[in-house]
């Protein structure tokens, strides 16, 4: 038929229009030089702002980290070593601190000064924003920390201030003896005041221009949403010299199959894959030797909701049936058979790997089997305490709903299925009904109190088991279980604001015994320490990974 | 002698080449008449019944997760993400047994990434999916077609109101009306199917009112008008009839949609409670391993893939055969 | 007509306005927190909602946020990229998401159309085989599965396409997403283009026109393609709001800043952001409104009968 040829070579013209359109693109960036230094690094989502006030995601602070410093930074064991201050003395009583700032430029020209970091944190007690509370007394113990932000007093009286440009002193309300370490943490980092007030309000941290660097790199693309977006080395950098990388350029990549590809065809050099692709990429001898297990500091746990008021008759204020669930899961299995990325199973509300003994140097949590006769994979202990709960709750069968977040990595869905199979067949009786959701619709659910049980986890803010110890306190807002003692109560009291503070070592025998309490009465059921399966380019060296503060730290990284 | 004589009733002769048939059978025999509307029915007709019985079959539970303790180390070990494997057809074709925990257990599909059946749970999906997609889009399209006819033959005011609810329900996004959904209806294959009503039966009435727009100037409806055929009537006796192609063909298309809809809203938290399935939420979990593990896809998406295949086949038929041209007879 | 379209645009504005309000009313029941809140303290978030009047009545609300609406201002968001103005992440998005899917509703129409046409005009021939075989593995496979097959011949195996999207090197990085989306539209389009046709050249006004002796390319235009493009315009509207608004899986895959991501984001972060599910909802509501306008105007083109029709119950 006529028409038919003359369609088709209407289409056929239509492809050619098409592809001449691709061919004649002239819009090509500019290749940089051949043998610039640049990494394509995978971040798993995307930057939620580059305001250290504002952010609250690891990959928001990994990014500030890398174009700010802080009075210090992480060494490659993350201990706190010299940043912007050079050094610093701390006076006898451990309330004053004192910094001494080194020379150092943001990227617009203008000196970095004592009165940067005075406005900075100035601005975090006032604004309280969600890691506001690193400054008050559970955490930072700043002096008038609390009354700034809770109780309207003059941000004046902050415990903070700058003798002279070079010179920052901190007054706290009590001793922190990792204060040091908090310091490398975005929320305590430097503003730069005169261009932070000249921003429209809201817009700092927006784009290249409305930004300001002092670290290693500066921001030369970025909008907020960006999926990918690029860094360059900064050459007015006080510590210049020893960066080996001519810029970074981060890809947002959502799906780890696509990571693994992209990784494959070299067009990322740096890429955490999800525990399904780990089994293939041990298999591939290419890929073998680059896969690299880090720490990714993350505890998930199941959080019980333990108030009478509950839905469900508040069954699960019934220690023992606590008790009967955390006895009933097998980690190892949910670990080596669905996580699969060298995440360790756990056994200790507070996980391993993180908070290390100022003293000894030893883990907090090294010892595992610390907690193994009320938490530990232990059927026919488990089944004593269901029969127990169940004589004591005059009923034979339960039935809870575990909800979790269906956009919190691929390995949380298996887990919760396969805590669901774990759990009916090894208590027989118990009915446990899964339920996915969004993250936002998940903490709604959990501070409402409108849950049974939750899949959720928590990450360590900074290295002391306090991160995690602080949460079961009465009252505290993480606490989403409602689990309430007297005698924890005090315990943490004493060791942040009282007795304990000045005696290390009391301080390190008191939070076991607080430990000990949670763990005795199952307030939660530890699960697994998360890790990241890294696949590192063999160009690519000397990444520093931490399962704290920052994850991954890029000073001393090298390409080849 | 009479001129008349009157006929015994056997005498009357019918013709029998043309004989008279009622409209069904003459849609059954013209249906059947078509070599491809029986493929696609035969399709169909497997797939439901592999939909019934393929999960009692394999000896399976669609959640059972297979595993087994290691002795050496005493961890468990579970069969997840296995390559489709029967034994009996390797030792057949004399090759080494294989060498793992699992040597003498057959997975047909393979297993995924929780050590379950594939087969099993893809013929478990495929009738999670199908009931979901016959229970909508039965009542779709009842809505939509009453709705766009009823819109589109009385035009003017009617139909300006009408046309704007139309646009008010369609143009809040779809995860909006879900969320807000789910605070008041329970999580699970109700709430799924809530959700595709509200939206999908749109499409239905567009494509009804477009055919009003068109059929409703045409001599024999107005010819009906004249003669004082009741509104109903015309919509329902003489439009309707004649709409049933392009509905059909929107029918077929919605069958997709539905299903992944429906996967799109277990992702988002709505949909199907885990561990059940259904083909969309089997073709999402397999996407995620779509490199490495692609075997895990590929059953989902045949079946869909064959599902619609033959629901358009018997589509094509059907509007051929309800509707029949003088080309056909 | 011009009276027609100045009242069909009061009504569409009027629609508008109330599912604003709408989107308003549901945005606030949905389920989760606007803010951050892992972290925050209930006073920090009582402090917070007061700050942005959270708790005023919402009619007070509602008309607050008409009078910035109005002049383009979306203000900012509660927990997604904490501060920044929406405005300024909606840009990108847009720019991105219009940009990518007017590709591929070019792309998927102009092909589907094309293929619809030689489908019927062969029918039960090869192209119409082809064109049924088409359609269906267009709609039945996802988007994304053919995201991944392009992604994976033709920048993976081969990199003659760049890998992942880069606004850079737009042209290049547009084809991989712009086709894999246009899939859908284009099976949709060939196969309702194809039975239409079928059903137009039936009928007995085309039986008439054959028979006078008119053929070709006449007989398709003047009287086939013209009858059979009005319920294919239907379907294609719908379909284009689509196209525009992105596709989640699509743009996470191939790292796309655009809508469908951001609309997600904003309903599963750590906190459900009513001003972005709010802003985004309305580009939805105002995008499909305007294709309905369209569509309706372009009915009255195509089809001098409705015309004729709506002069009448216009009067």
């Amino acid at each position: 038929m006529k028409l038919t040829k003359k369609i088709l070579c209407v289409a056929l013209a239509l492809a050619m229009v098409l592809s001449f359109a691709a061919c004649g693109d002239k819009n090509e960036a500019a290749a940089p030089a051949a043998d610039a230094k640049i990494i394509s690094v995978m971040l798993s989502t995307n930057v939620m702002s580059l305001d250290c006030n504002l952010a609250t995601d690891g990959d928001s602070f990994e990014v500030i980290a890398d174009c700010i410093d802080g009075l210090t930074q992480m060494d490659a064991d993350g201990a706190a070593i010299p940043a912007l201050a050079e050094s610093w003395d701390i006076s006898e009583d451990g309330l004053t601190w004192t910094f001494h700032l080194r020379d150092a430029k943001w990227s617009n020209g203008d000196p970095v000064t004592a009165n940067d970091f005075v406005f900075a944190w100035k601005t975090a007690a006032l604004t309280n924003e969600e890691y506001g509370y690193m400054l008050d007394s559970s955490v930072g113990c700043i002096k008038n920390a609390d009354a700034v932000m809770y109780d309207g007093a003059d941000v004046d009286t902050l415990g903070v201030s700058a003798p002279d440009d070079k010179t920052f002193v901190v007054e706290l309300e009590a001793p922190v003896s990792f204060f040091d370490s908090l310091m490398y943490f975005p929320t305590f980092y430097p503003l730069n005041e005169k261009f932070y007030t000249g921003l429209e309000s809201g817009t700092y941290g927006t784009s290249a221009d409305t930004f300001l660097s002092c670290g290693a790199f500066i921001l030369s693309d970025y909008t907020p949403g960006a999926a990918s977006f690029s860094l360059t080395k900064n050459p007015d950098y006080w510590d210049a010299a020893n960066i080996k990388l001519d810029g970074i350029k981060y890809q947002v990549v959502g799906s780890s199959d696509n990571a693994l590809t992209a990784f494959k065809n070299g067009s990322l050099d740096l890429v955490a894959i999800s525990g399904s692709q780990v089994p293939s990429a041990q298999a591939d001898a290419n890929l073998s030797s680059k896969i690299k297990v880090t720490g990714a500091g993350y505890m998930w746990y199941l959080s019980f909701s333990q108030t009478k008021a509950n839905a469900n008759g508040g069954q699960l204020a019934n220690a023992n049936l606590r008790l009967a669930i955390t006895n009933a899961i097998d980690r190892e299995s949910l670990v080596d058979n669905y996580v699969m990325d060298g995440s360790l199973p756990t056994y200790t509300c507070v996980p391993p790997q993180f908070a290390a003994s100022a003293t000894t140097g030893a883990d907090f949590s090294a010892d595992q089997t610390m907690f193994a006769d009320v938490c530990s994979f232990n059927v026919a202990k488990a089944q004593e305490y269901l029969a127990a709960a169940q004589k004591e709750l005059g009923t034979d069968s339960f039935t809870f709903t575990m909800i979790y977040g269906n956009n919190e990595g691929d390995e949380v869905s298996k887990v919760a299925q396969a805590i669901k199979e774990q759990v009916e067949a090894n208590l027989p009786g118990v009915t446990l009904n899964l339920q996915a959701m969004s993250k936002a619709e998940r903490l709604d659910k959990m501070q409402n109190d409108n849950y049974d049980v939750a899949l959720t986890r928590w990450g360590p803010d900074y290295a002391d088991p306090m991160t995690y110890l602080g949460m079961w306190i009465t009252d505290n807002a993480n606490n989403y279980g409602f689990w309430s003692n007297t005698d924890y109560d005090q315990l943490i009291t004493d060791c942040t604001t009282g007795a304990y503070v000045s005696d290390y070592d009391a301080r390190w025998a008191a939070l076991y015994e607080a430990e000990t309490l949670v763990m005795n009465d199952a307030v939660i059921a530890p699960l697994y320490t998360k890790s990241n399966a890294n696949l590192i380019s063999d160009k690519l060296s000397g990444v520093d990974f931490h399962p704290v503060a920052l994850n991954r730290v890029y000073k001393s990284a090298t390409l080849q | 002698m009479n001129d008349f004589e009157l006929l015994k009733h056997h005498d009357i002769v019918t013709d029998e080449n043309f004989a008279s048939q009622t409209y069904w059978k003459g849609v059954f025999t013209r249906f059947f008449a078509k070599k491809r509307s029986v493929i696609g029915l035969i399709i169909v007709v497997v797939i439901i019944v592999l939909a019934i019985l393929g999960p009692v079959l394999s000896g399976y539970e669609y959640r059972e997760i297979s595993s087994v303790i290691n002795p050496e180390t005493g961890k468990e070990v579970v069969a997840k993400g296995l390559a489709p494997r029967i034994p009996f057809l390797h030792k057949l074709l004399g090759k080494a047994p294989y060498d793992d925990f699992f040597a003498d257990k057959t997975f047909l599909f393979g297993t995924d990434d929780l050590g379950r059946d594939l087969w099993t749970r893809t013929w478990y999906g495929a009738r999670v999916s199908l009931l979901i997609a016959f229970v909508t889009i039965a009542i779709d399209v009842v809505i939509g077609m009453c709705y766009g006819l009823i819109s589109g033959y009385f035009g003017g005011v009617v139909d300006s109101i009408m046309q704007r609810f139309v646009e008010i329900a369609n143009s809040v996004p779809r995860l909006v009306i879900v969320s807000v959904l789910a605070v008041f209806m329970p999580k699970g294959i109700g709430l799924v199917i809530v959700a595709l009503l509200i939206t999908e039966w749109i499409g239905m009435s567009k494509i009804a009112r477009a055919e009003m727009l068109k059929i409703k100037e045409l001599e024999y409806i107005l010819a009906g008008k004249t003669l004082g055929a009741s509104n109903l009537q015309i919509i329902f006796g003489d439009v309707l009839p004649n709409t049933i192609g392009p509905i059909i063909t929107q029918v077929m298309f919605s069958i997709p949609t539905a299903i992944f809809t429906e996967a799109f809203l277990s992702f988002v938290g709505v949909g199907i409670m885990l561990p059940e399935c259904s083909v969309g939420s089997l073709i999402e979990d397999g996407f995620n391993n779509i490199t490495t593990l692609p075997y895990q896809i590929i059953p989902p998406i045949i079946v869909l893939a064959l599902l619609m295949l033959g629901f358009n086949f018997i589509g094509d038929g059907l509007r051929e055969a309800l509707a029949p041209k003088l080309k056909d007879m | 007509m011009a009276k027609y379209i100045v009242k069909r645009i009061v009504t569409s504005v009027v629609t508008l306005l109330i599912i604003t309000f709408l989107l308003f009313f549901l945005v606030r029941i949905m389920p989760g927190n606007p803010f951050p809140s892992e972290r925050m303290t209930d006073e920090a978030i009582a402090a917070k909602r007061l700050e942005m009047g959270l708790d005023d009545p919402i009619m007070t609300q509602f008309i607050r946020y008409m009078k910035k609406v109005c002049v383009g201002d979306f203000g900012k968001g509660t927990s997604l990229y904490n501060g920044a103005p929406i405005k300024t992440v909606l840009n990108k998005a847009i720019s991105n998401s219009f940009k990518i899917g007017g590709i591929a509703i070019l792309l998927g129409t102009a092909v589907g159309l094309i293929l619809g046409i030689v489908a019927a005009l062969n029918r039960d021939g090869f192209w119409d085989v082809f064109c049924s075989v088409f359609s269906i593995l267009g709609v039945c496979v996802p988007a994304y599965v053919f995201l991944i097959f392009l992604q994976y011949t033709f920048a993976y195996k081969t990199s003659l396409l760049p890998y992942f999207f880069d606004s850079m090197n737009f042209f290049k990085s547009t084809i991989i997403p712009s086709v894999s989306m246009s899939l859908f539209t284009m099976s949709t389009i060939a196969r309702f283009t194809r039975n239409e046709m079928v059903e137009v050249m039936d009928s007995d006004y085309v039986r008439l026109a054959e028979s006078k002796g008119m053929y070709g390319t006449k007989l398709v235009t003047r009287h086939i393609l013209r009858n059979a493009l009005i319920p294919v315009v239907t379907v294609l509207a719908p379909l284009i709001v689509d196209l525009l608004t992105g596709a989640l899986v699509v743009e996470k895959i191939y790292g796309i800043q655009g809508i469908g991501k951001l609309m997600v984001d904003a309903i599963s972060g750590e906190g459900i952001d009513y001003n972005y599910v709010l802003a985004l909802g309305i580009i939805y509501s105002a995008l499909y409104i305007g294709m309905m306008l369209v569509v309706d105007i372009l009915y009255g083109v195509l089809d001098p009968r409705i015309r004729v029709a709506k002069k009448g119950g216009d009067k």
